[in-house]
């Protein structure tokens, strides 16, 4: 029984982690409809601006929100300069500049702060929160962001005038442009956004799996496959999948003996077959029941 | 009267082919224009054309100025609603959420609540279904939906591309008597597109006949009414 409840925390613990790139891949979703696939090399470069902001002798809180915003920044430029003049190119060309600037970015990396592993402090420390023995402060840390990025996303699409503006631009962008949305800015947002989210989620796995340019390649697959599973298109759906996946990797890793340690990676991709194959639009994602 | 709109000699193109050959009409401030024609004369084209949603040259003037170098979004922000062929709801987003987003680009909380209760009045069904989705609806409702959203631009000029389409003749007679309305209430000014050349000059002041993406007749909607080769192949009389 307590293997069990060890084994649940430590699949919450990453689940957070898999929801949190969830949350961002499912922004960038919203903007462009596309999969980003360099989300995950965006949120390590953006860990990497934090942890040089703090070499420069800044304090944890100033560094997270200069890294935030200057992620924010960042995202825009992307969009600006690398995915604007393709918008209308086909489906490949625009996955092939996400592979590019996954490559990029990792190698731009590699390039200024070199391949060791570096650590990166947690916000609260890592201490056992309050005593227990299961959950640290810093496990507890990220399920409280996740849920706190969720909420304002949330009351971000449902309660506000841009989020309404940026739904209606991604459903439908020429009707969007009819009532005056400028829907170019939408998407720019978006990805200001999900660039903002990926930072944010960087910033906290970094202490659980040490900073390097290389430390978001199985995190990403795992993200994608929350995603998937929640469905791409609904934020609740992306934390949930990243809990489910966080708990069914570790629940197989330890009782499934063929599973292990060693096939654990395995049971991302799995997932995402299984769910592509039996639900397309993930758990949570609109069906779209056309009009007959 | 002063011309709201002035398009001169405007040239479309969809890709390299094109599919205005220079055509010139008025649109006068307070008035109902229709262009008439047969499928594929240009009618829609023209529409897009003015909203800026494809290639163009030649001359397009609102009284604020000229808007060949404006894209779609500034074009609406300029008060030209465009009520487009197939009608261009957000099918996922409620009915209240579709009349918000027409407003979106207002400033004026007040205003929008006011027209909200406007369209409302126009379109009881509306208010009925505010908080059901827009794709749920019927086709006589999605147009009055896709209306309504037009109108909370709060525009100055109307752009209606074949309200009739598909919609029963019961509807069909409904949303024309609130265009009067709106037109002669309101002094709304409307540019009308339409297949169905009797009901459209029952509205209209003025009409313009296209032909293959010219103009081939021109008139008020009287003199048109009284013209042979129109009346044989539009009105069937």
């Amino acid at each position: 029984m307590e293997l069990l409840g060890q084994q649940l925390t430590a699949g919450i613990a990453s689940g957070t982690i898999y929801a949190c790139i969830a949350l961002a891949l499912v922004m960038i979703y919203q903007a462009i409809g596309h999969v980003n696939f360099a989300q995950g090399e965006m949120a390590m470069f953006s860990t990497f601006i934090a942890w040089q902001l703090m070499r420069w002798g800044l304090p944890y809180w100033a560094a997270f929100a200069g890294a935030t915003v200057i992620s924010f920044a960042g995202g825009v430029l992307i969009d600006r300069l690398m995915f604007r003049p393709i918008r209308t190119a086909a489906v490949l060309t625009q996955i092939v500049m996400f592979v590019g600037l996954l490559a990029v970015l990792n190698s731009a990396a590699g390039f200024i702060w070199d391949f060791t592993s570096k650590p990166f402090p947690p916000p609260f420390g890592a201490d056992p929160l309050l005593g227990s023995r299961l959950v640290s402060t810093h496990q507890a840390t990220m399920v409280v962001a996740t849920f706190l990025l969720l909420v304002l996303l949330y009351v971000f699409f449902r309660n506000t005038r841009v989020g309404l503006a940026m739904q209606s631009a991604t459903e439908d962008p020429v009707s969007a442009r009819l009532v005056g949305i400028r829907v170019e800015w939408m998407i720019a947002l978006g990805w200001g956004m999900a660039a903002a989210i990926g930072a944010i989620a960087g910033m906290l796995i970094a202490p659980v799996v040490f900073l390097e340019p290389n430390m978001m390649r199985g995190i990403l697959l795992y993200g994608f496959a929350a995603a998937v599973l929640g469905g791409l298109s609904s934020p609740g759906g992306a934390v949930f999948g990243g809990f489910a996946v966080g708990i069914i990797e570790n629940l197989a890793g330890t009782y499934i003996p063929v599973v292990g340690g060693e096939l654990k990676l395995t049971i991302a991709l799995f997932i995402i077959i299984s769910v592509l194959v039996v639900r397309p639009t993930g758990l949570f994602g609109a069906t779209h029941t056309p009009r007959v | 009267m002063t011309s709201l709109l002035d398009v001169r000699n405007l040239h479309a193109f969809y890709g390299k082919t094109a599919a205005l050959h220079g055509i010139t009409f008025q649109v006068d401030e307070g008035s109902v224009t229709a262009l008439l024609g047969a499928n594929g004369a240009g009618k829609t084209t023209t529409l897009r054309a003015i909203s800026g949603m494809i290639k163009r040259s030649g001359e397009i003037l609102l009284r604020e100025g000229s808007l060949m170098k404006s894209q779609t979004e500034d074009i609406a922000r300029l008060g030209v609603a465009h009520v487009p062929e197939g009608r261009g709801t957000f099918a996922k987003q409620t009915v209240e959420n579709n009349l918000r987003l027409g407003a979106i680009s207002r400033q004026d909380k007040a205003g929008v609540a006011g027209d909200m209760e406007m369209v409302y009045g126009l379109f009881p069904i509306l208010k009925k279904r505010r908080t059901q989705q827009a794709g749920l609806l019927s086709g006589g409702e999605q147009q009055m939906l896709a209306v309504g959203r037009a109108l909370m631009l709060r525009p100055k000029l109307l752009l209606l591309d074949e309200p009739s389409f598909g919609l029963a003749p019961l509807v069909v007679r409904e949303m024309f008597g609130i265009f009067r309305r709106l037109n002669k209430e309101q002094g709304v000014s409307i540019l009308l597109v339409e297949q169905n050349a009797s009901i459209a000059l029952d509205l209209a002041d003025h009409a313009y006949l296209i032909e293959t993406g010219r103009i081939v007749l021109a008139g008020t909607s009287a003199d048109m009414r009284n013209n042979e080769q129109l009346r044989n192949s539009y009105l069937g009389y």
